[in-house]
């Protein structure tokens, strides 16, 4: 198979084809579900959303990714604007700008006409602290009630004060739905749900495992994208369905010689949330450069507790108990020395060159200990890193030719050290 | 960032043990009965050398307060503190005991760093209070490690004493400002100075300052058509107050982190730590920082505008300030709703900017207020 036949039949890919249309059925229906009375819950996107299975009648949607979506499908700067018209400093999170530009825009310029109004906010601090402080925008906006998970941050491993409390919080947003729907939880729907999003999570891991076959059989950008119905098909058999597939046919890639960058000369590997404005030209320019950023910190971290790399299993006990420990998964809530720990063992485990981080000015619980954690890298791997600057979804804080004058950079040094 | 350095080196001289705490309500109280000397990390400025050091850590996109608080405790000539203190604020914040504990230890001069995680929630919630007790007991284990004393109830109430005196002469103080008694610069810097100082000379300071100020005061007798409040985390810097007050605002009333917020409420007396910090977390004067008084914070300013008949609100940003940030457009809608005009302006660490740029845009305010 020749490098074109390659690309082509890496094009063909069926699971991205599959992705298009869980997503759209994802909106299509929590729009007609909100339409036909369920309770409404907007949450931020570690909530724990196996929860709202164990009612007969609750939907999520998800803003954050709503507004991934909406940057990624070239909304992000529109949206942002109407935001900003409204006094909203665009300073704040591309994120939150996107998602209120949306609600002022009655769901005009969304690419899913928006998201149902909600019933009730679920926020949390883990992820970053300013979730609180944007829901409550909503909250003031509409008079919807704000219910908040208060996570502690792991600088070491969560602690056991620390899962007993995230876990009495647990009970108090189930009493809080219960309250607010007239809706009775289930534990054993939530098990189910729980332990279909485990099962999913083993299958994500499975996709994730071919960035070490060199060349890679993925790029981070594949797991950016293909991240998206963790967000709004969790705890269900579809999206067991769906990463068995695309574990399924990655595997099937790989056997039969078909790689995004055939011609692989540097392996990356990516920090901080995905470009989403950038997916496509940064994947396609990179390849060219025969570069494949193969793994991401932001898509490494689904489904394994702080600090490590594996999938946290679930065992069939407390499905509240394994939501709760996994509450600290992602990057952001928690600190140097984990990231660090965990960055490390896939730098390994992945044979990566050099390492991008990218520096995010809507992020900055992501981004402000990258320096230290770059150096660390650098000195601890003796392998290269630069650093560029992004947006994750505005467009106009990011600058292509001068990410790439670093990107290229780094493959000098790539080089410079092979030599 | 020199007057901090040092008021440090006094404190050094007389024997003080130092903890350097942000972000800006510390349990105070609770370090000051162990024998510490607590200062708080807030409202400095970027000092002769800049922010090189910061720079090498943190993005420039960082706040100034966590910038200079980087700067200050990593360069050489202040290595004047025996610990750190922390607990979580912001994402900014919360990200820095780990990166100032990697550079001080790469520095040779390693520093304890205690951390607590304050709800984030309302402490009415019971697991919340629950989780509040044990961090305060483990808060008070790891300070008796580090002092090698054990935890006084005598020691913590007169601690208390002198923190709630503290905060009704700050009280006191910012009335004698509202009537004119001292100019809201001065007052600013009176309070401001907390941060450096012992509380017990901070103590003596305001009296001082007070009992000046009361002489000088013109009692109410203030053009009241151009009072004004000032909100935000950091008081404007003093050219900016001043260009404010010559163009004949009267700055009637302060929602500043630093001033109002931080004295307008205390705990109960109780030698019980853990109560005694839940009720002050709790009832907190309201603060983006605390997250679960933002509803409260509404109805705090929406008060403070009528009680002192306020006619426009002047929101002093710290640039990066993202709590604070949240918050404005709906402020200047409510407060438009109120028939209160709101005036926004920006300062931050590279952005030290001349007076005279605010200038116009404070006169024009100034002017608005009167039709």
């Amino acid at each position: 198979m020749t490098a074109g036949d390659a690309k082509e039949a890496f094009r063909k890919n069926e699971s991205g084809k599959r992705l298009s249309s869980i997503i759209a059925n994802d909106y299509l229906t929590l729009h007609q579900r909100a339409s036909e009375g369920a309770f409404v819950v907007w949450i931020a996107i570690i909530v724990p959303a196996e929860i709202f299975a164990g009612f007969d009648n609750v939907v999520y949607a998800v803003p954050e990714s709503h507004a991934a979506l909406c940057a990624g499908k070239g909304a992000g700067t529109v949206l942002c604007e109407k935001a900003e018209a409204s006094g909203y400093s665009a300073d704040l999170c591309s994120y939150a700008r996107i998602d209120i530009g949306t609600v002022l825009g009655g769901g005009a310029d969304s690419p899913t006409f928006g998201l149902p109004k909600p019933d009730l906010l679920v926020s949390n601090n883990n992820n970053c602290s300013l979730l609180v402080k944007w829901f409550d925008v909503h909250h003031r906006t509409w008079g919807v009630p704000h219910f908040v998970l208060d996570i502690p941050f792991c600088y070491e491993n969560q602690g056991a004060d620390d899962f007993a409390y995230i876990m009495a919080q647990f009970g108090g947003l189930i009493r809080t739905i219960e309250g607010l729907s007239g809706q009775k939880f289930n534990i054993d729907r939530a098990r189910e749900a729980v332990r279909l999003s485990s099962l999913a999570l083993q299958e994500w891991r499975r996709f994730l495992s071919f960035a070490s076959h060199r060349p890679s059989g993925i790029t981070a950008f594949d797991s950016f994208v293909q991240m998206a119905p963790i967000l709004t098909s969790r705890g269900t058999g579809q999206l067991v369905e769906h990463f068995r597939l695309l574990a399924d046919e990655t595997k099937e890639q790989v056997e039969n010689g078909i790689f995004p960058v055939p011609q692989e000369r540097y392996r990356l590997l990516w920090d901080n949330i995905a470009p989403w404005h950038q997916l496509r030209k940064m994947s396609a320019r990179l390849k060219h450069l025969g570069a494949n950023i193969t793994s991401a910190s932001y898509t490494y971290c689904i489904g394994a507790l702080e600090g490590r790399y594996e999938a946290y299993g679930y065992d069939g006990g407390d499905p509240l108990a394994w939501l709760a420990r996994l509450q600290n998964f992602s990057v952001c809530p928690h600190g140097l020395n984990l990231r660090s720990k965990a960055m490390k063992e896939v730098i390994e485990r992945n044979a990566i060159d050099g390492v991008v981080f990218a520096s995010n000015r809507s992020c900055k619980v992501y981004s402000l200990m990258q320096m230290d954690q770059m150096k660390r890298i650098r000195e601890e791997l003796d392998i290269p890193c630069v650093m560029i600057d992004v947006d994750h979804a505005d467009e106009r804080k990011y600058s292509e030719e001068a990410a790439f004058t670093r990107l290229e950079a780094l493959l000098e040094m790539i080089d410079a050290g092979r030599a | 960032m020199e007057g901090f350095a040092d008021s440090l080196q006094a404190m050094k001289a007389k024997g003080r043990a130092v903890i350097g705490c942000f972000p800006l309500y510390p349990p105070l109280e609770l370090l000051h009965s162990f024998g510490l000397t607590p200062v708080v990390l807030w409202g400095m400025e970027p000092g002769p050398a800049g922010l090189a050091r910061s720079d090498r850590h943190i993005q420039p996109y960082a706040c100034r307060v966590a910038r200079c608080l980087t700067e200050f405790v990593l360069s050489p000539g202040y290595g004047l503190m025996d610990a750190l203190f922390m607990y979580n604020a912001c994402d900014t914040l919360r990200n820095l005991p780990e990166i100032l504990e990697g550079a001080l230890r790469e520095r040779g001069r390693p520093l304890p760093v205690f951390r607590i995680h304050i709800p984030a929630v309302s402490l009415h919630r019971e697991e919340a209070a629950r989780y509040m007790e044990a961090r305060i007991k483990g808060l008070i284990a790891d300070l008796a490690a580090f002092t090698g004393r054990q935890f006084s109830e005598q020691a913590f109430l007169r601690s208390i004493r002198l923190y709630r005196r503290q905060r009704s002469l700050s009280r006191d103080l910012q009335i004698q400002a509202a009537r004119g008694g001292l100019r809201f610069a001065d007052f600013s810097e009176a309070l401001m100075t907390a941060c450096r100082l012992p509380v017990e000379d901070h103590v003596a300071l305001l009296e001082k300052t007070l009992e000046k100020a009361g002489a000088a005061s013109h009692g109410g007798g203030m053009d009241k058509r151009r009072a004004v409040m000032i909100s935000g985390i950091l008081p404007p810097p003093r050219g900016l107050i001043e260009a404010m007050e010559a163009s004949g605002l009267v700055i009637a009333a302060n929602d500043i982190a630093a001033l109002a917020r931080s004295c307008s409420s205390s705990a109960a007396e109780s030698s019980d730590a853990a109560a005694y910090y839940t009720e002050f977390y709790r009832d907190h004067s309201p603060c983006p920082t605390i997250l679960f008084s933002s509803d409260r914070r509404l109805e705090a300013i929406r008060d403070e505008v009528m009680r002192h008949d306020i006619r426009g609100v002047v929101f002093a940003g710290e640039k990066f300030c993202e709590y604070e940030y949240f918050e404005y457009p709906y402020l200047a809608g409510m407060l438009e709703e109120m028939g209160v005009r709101s005036l926004f302006i920006e300062t931050g660490a590279d952005g030290a900017l001349s007076p005279d740029v605010y200038k116009t845009r404070i006169e024009t305010f100034a002017r608005m207020l009167d039709t």
